[in-house]
């Protein structure tokens, strides 16, 4: 072994030892923002739980008064108590949509399938969103599906990942706009379900197609945006769909409207 | 003699807007907060239909039906209350013998048709 080798295997060692070194302390900080990361998710759960209790109350009071249980209101009275009630609603719809993201971020989310029509979940939602897009005197149309096959899938999750589509493209089309629900069959075997949701809303840019299905995010988060939300309709939307195994995307153009797609194998496996 | 309902529930401020509610829809209350005092009164107390919290501070509130049946002194019917809607968890209460289980808040009008039904 000539001289030079020796001092190169010794610096080798060396560089060797320091890598190693730095090696054990990016797994102890990946470990300690871990455990960090768990007990925020911990804190969420927590909170959101605790909210929802006191909130309970005032909307159980709110819906006694709006009764009349205690005396009768005159229409003013009723609509002050109204707005009480379905203010109160709307917040616990926000808490029990961090509930839901912060369960399907922990993985506590399974899914429970069984078979049934994915037109009547989208009709069903379309039911269900009536009085907000008739109050923007949106339309909202399912374009085809009646001839598809039963898909087997966990319903409700369904119904939620369907329900924060339809529910942010009436938020974000102006007045007198059109939404659509329009299915696809793909794959080989025609195994794919394609679902779309599409608006003639405002869009989103190109560099916001990413952004939109990360949690907490929103194209505009400041404190003046015109849309308030917990930025969790989309996160757990995605989660719900890779969850099923299918995937989530947006194609969109600023100014012209959006279509979120995701895709639903047909024949999953059956446990 | 009106019917008599126990609210098991740990929030002091959501068993107030519940008795609020069932006195003056008619009904005796009594109330608890955990599942020792639960199981306490639906021993002493006739009870007809109890409503079930089911997060308790010394347990779960189906551990309190499990008492009341074990000592047979179960009401007539028993409705659980849950923050959120989990099937597997729908699923446990119906096993222990609830009749049916309300995610919190519940719907006033849908509470009282539902009490006025099983007590029917």
């Amino acid at each position: 072994m000539s001289m030079s080798d020796g001092l190169d295997s010794a610096a080798l060692r060396k560089r060797l030892a320091a890598l190693e070194a730095q090696g054990e302390e990016a797994r102890q900080t990946i470990d300690e923002l871990k455990s960090r990361d768990a007990l925020k998710t911990q804190f969420l759960s927590n909170i959101s739980h605790d909210l929802r209790t006191p909130l309970a109350a005032i909307i159980t009071h709110a819906e006694i008064l709006r009764e009349g249980m205690l005396g009768e209101l005159n229409p003013r009275q009723h609509a002050s108590v109204s707005g009480i009630v379905n203010g109160g609603q709307q917040l616990i719809d926000m808490i029990d949509e961090i509930l839901t993201y912060v369960r399907s971020a922990s993985d506590q989310v399974s899914l429970v399938r069984t078979e049934f029509s994915i037109t009547e979940v989208v009709d069903q939602v379309k039911l269900l969103n009536e009085a907000l897009s008739a109050k923007k005197r949106l339309t909202i149309e399912r374009l085809n599906g009646d001839d598809l096959p039963p898909v087997y899938a966990d319903r409700d999750k369904l119904k939620h990942v369907l329900g924060n589509l339809i529910g942010n493209a009436i938020k974000f089309t102006g007045d007198g706009g059109r939404i659509w629900i329009k299915f696809a069959r793909r794959g080989v075997d025609g195994d794919e379900l394609l679902i779309e949701v599409g608006d003639t809303g405002r869009g989103i840019a190109r560099d916001h197609y990413e952004l939109v299905f990360r949690e907490f995010a929103q194209v505009d988060s400041s404190p003046s945006r015109p849309h308030h939300g917990t930025g969790l309709g989309l996160a757990i939307a995605r989660k719900l769909v890779e969850l099923h195994s299918g995937r989530i995307w947006v194609e969109s153009e600023l100014g012209k409207g959006s279509r979120f797609f995701f895709t639903l194998p047909l024949n999953p496996p059956r446990d | 003699m009106a019917a008599t309902i126990l609210i098991v529930e740990d929030s002091a401020l959501v068993t107030d807007a519940f008795a609020l509610l069932f006195i003056e829809a008619g009904y005796a209350v009594h109330s608890a907060r955990t599942v020792a005092d639960a199981t306490r009164i639906g021993k002493e107390k006739a009870v007809d239909l109890m409503l079930l919290d089911l997060t308790l501070p010394d347990g779960s509130g189906l551990d309190v039906l499990g008492a009341l049946r074990e000592a047979g002194r179960a009401p007539r019917a028993t409705l659980a209350m849950t923050g959120h809607t989990e099937p597997e968890l729908r699923q446990k209460c119906l096993d222990a013998g609830c009749a049916d289980v309300m995610v919190k808040p519940v719907p006033i009008r849908d509470l009282l048709r539902q009490i006025e039904r099983l007590l029917g």
